[in-house]
């Protein structure tokens, strides 16, 4: 039994036939070859399969294709402009934000969206927003920290 | 449902169930001692037949929420001694689409008493697989649940003479 | 996870022709967090999902009669951040804020959660202790129960198949009335609960003696529960010391929790204890400063 849907993926729409079963994740990755979103716990409590779906924060990990027919869906590959890093990617770098890298995505993906809803962020905002995204390497201060760098780089 | 449970040693889950049936011990016996009739007052059974003289096969469904088992399995009786009212059993099942099984032991003890038999079961549980995986104390829960129903059933079975 | 057929009703009526259509075989599926992850794991297996993704009016937030009305799809997090659950029942914002992640709150409805009846869950125990009722929408009709009616077994509910849930309506506080959620996670902070209370206090016209309390528990049974007997104590009483121990006890005695890796039953049932005094107290304070009009 499949489906064909048509997602918007970084702006971009895609007609995609998948069967019902395939996760958002999967679709993003093998379907569609944007394997920045990881798969880490597949019960979605780690954050490293976090995409937005219409702008805000889902673990594609437990969210089925189907549910983002009509949708738009952003990756970690949307951040980036051209050649240019989104400010988040640019401070993580800058500010070592990530050691292994495999949470990273699902940290730049929520951060994105946490500097879009809430532009200087207080550093418990921050934690609260962000404990869902859990990192085995860094001890989060360094990610507390490029957050901090991206927030204060964004203001004008 | 936040995180997977602990894999590690599966200890037996025990369970201890007690009623007291108004007939006399031969004849909770006998009827105990005729595997089809008998699973016939378990919830959820759905087919028995003889392979042996003390083995016999069958399916049996149980539920918690949406979550559906179908087991198919065997149930084999050990040891039966009337002088003693004592029987032991072994039963081991498998969920081939959720993937996990269940073992278990039963042992069983008829006493006389007053108003009839006390019937004793003490079970000891072990759940394999995904099925084990989720929620040792629901299963606990459940099959806590299910024998008390058993024993319910049996004592209405014995009680009006009808098959459950 | 098993092959499905997968629907996409525009209208609750649609959705309601759906699940008659595959009867015990359809599941309706909202935003899936709890679902998906069951059918990752092979436990659950539906041949239909019944997607209430596009039904239309089940998503709003309103004031009706002196309560909250709302609707089966509003996400947790819609819950969460309303301006007007926030004025009016800011307990209640506070218990969805709660919930997991950011992330599930996102897709996680406030009719998913009922509907899925994990006694782990925290919205349930507030929703019942501020006496919230569900309205059912099936083939027979609509009907309506109150959360204790509904919650009946360990991820079990009232819902016959071919029902589902399309609302809750919350009663807001009486005057002179205080409320509280204390959620006591040992773990994480994105976990279920070890142990979950939420605590109401009504006070007689003399601003200091209880007229009615309210006390829901979660995580220690399987359903929330209300813990009437420890209600009943307090009732004309002042909170004081050895009230709350008593109700304390009492709320003991009325609980039977699971031994799990959030703790052992014993455990549970000590922190009940603990925790129901910890509500019950914030709850009369709150309470106390509504009375003196100073909330």
């Amino acid at each position: 039994m499949t489906r064909v849907i048509r997602l918007t993926v970084n702006g971009t729409s895609h007609d995609v036939e998948v069967p019902t079963y395939r996760t958002l994740l999967d679709c993003l990755r093998y379907d569609l070859g944007l394997t920045g979103s990881k798969e880490g716990c597949g019960v979605g409590v780690c954050g490293a399969c976090t995409v937005l779906l219409d702008g805000k924060m889902i673990s594609s990990c437990i969210a089925l294709a189907v549910f983002a027919d009509g949708r738009a869906v952003t990756t970690v590959e949307g951040l980036a402009e051209d050649e240019r890093l989104h400010p988040v990617q640019q401070a993580f770098v800058d500010s070592g934000g990530f050691q292994c890298g495999i949470c990273t995505p699902g940290q730049v993906v929520s951060a994105k969206a946490l500097l879009d809803a809430i532009p200087n962020p207080s550093d418990a905002e921050t934690r609260e927003w962000m404990l869902g995204n859990l990192c085995r390497c860094t001890g989060y201060y360094k990610i507390i920290e490029s957050i901090r760098a991206a927030a204060q780089r964004s203001r004008p | 449902m936040g995180g997977g449970a602990a894999l590690g040693a599966r200890h037996p889950l025990t369970f201890t169930q007690e009623c007291v049936i108004p007939v006399e011990p031969e004849r909770l016996w006998d009827f105990m001692m005729e595997v089809p009739k008998v699973a016939g007052c378990v919830p959820g059974v759905e087919t028995v037949e003889a392979v042996d003289a003390s083995a016999y096969r069958g399916s049996f469904k149980v539920h918690v929420g949406p979550i559906r088992l179908a087991l198919q399995g065997t149930v084999t009786v050990e040891e039966q001694d009337r002088g003693a009212w004592r029987a032991r059993m072994r039963a081991e099942a498998n969920d081939r689409r959720v993937g996990g099984g269940i073992r278990a032991r039963m042992s069983l003890t008829l006493a006389p008493t007053q108003g009839g038999t006390r019937l004793h079961i003490e079970t000891d549980l072990v759940v394999l697989g995904k099925i084990g995986e989720f929620g040792q104390p629901i299963i606990k829960k459940k099959a806590d649940s299910l024998l008390a129903e058993f024993a319910r059933n049996l004592q209405s079975a014995l009680a009006t003479g009808v098959k459950c | 996870m098993n092959a499905f057929e997968y629907r996409v009703p525009r209208a609750l009526d649609e959705a309601l022709t759906v699940l008659r259509e595959y009867g015990e075989d359809a599941r309706v599926v909202a935003g899936g967090t709890a679902l998906v992850t069951m059918m990752r794991q092979q436990l659950v297996r539906p041949g239909c999902l019944v997607s209430l993704r596009d039904v239309q009016g089940l998503d709003r937030i309103e004031a009706v009669n002196g309560a909250l009305r709302l609707g089966a799809l509003v996400t947790h997090r819609e819950a969460e951040v309303s301006l007007l659950v926030r004025e009016r029942l800011p307990v209640l914002a506070e218990t969805f804020r709660r919930v997991a992640t950011i992330r599930i709150r996102h897709m996680a409805t406030v009719g998913g959660a009922l509907a899925h009846a994990d006694p782990n869950q925290d919205p349930p125990v507030t929703l019942l202790a501020l006496g919230a009722r569900v309205e059912i929408r099936g083939a027979g009709g609509r009907r309506e129960l109150s959360l204790g009616e509904f919650f009946r077994d360990y991820y079990e509910t009232a819902l016959v198949p071919g029902e589902l849930v399309t609302a809750v309506t919350v009663p807001l506080l009486s005057a002179s009335s205080g409320a509280t959620f204390l959620k006591f996670l040992p773990r994480s902070a994105d976990d279920y609960a070890t142990v979950a209370v939420a605590a109401t206090v009504a006070l007689e016209p003399d601003g200091e003696r209880c007229r009615e309390a309210r006390i829901a528990l979660g995580s220690v049974g399987v359903t929330p529960l209300r813990a009437r007997v420890a209600e009943a104590l307090l009732s004309g009483q002042r909170l004081g010391e050895s009230v709350l121990r008593a109700v304390g006890e009492a709320a003991k005695g009325e609980v039977d929790p699971l031994s799990d890796h959030r703790g052992s039953a014993e455990y549970k049932r000590e922190m009940t204890a603990v925790m129901v005094g910890r509500a019950l107290t914030q709850a009369w304070e709150a309470a106390r400063r509504s009375a003196r009009g100073t909330l």
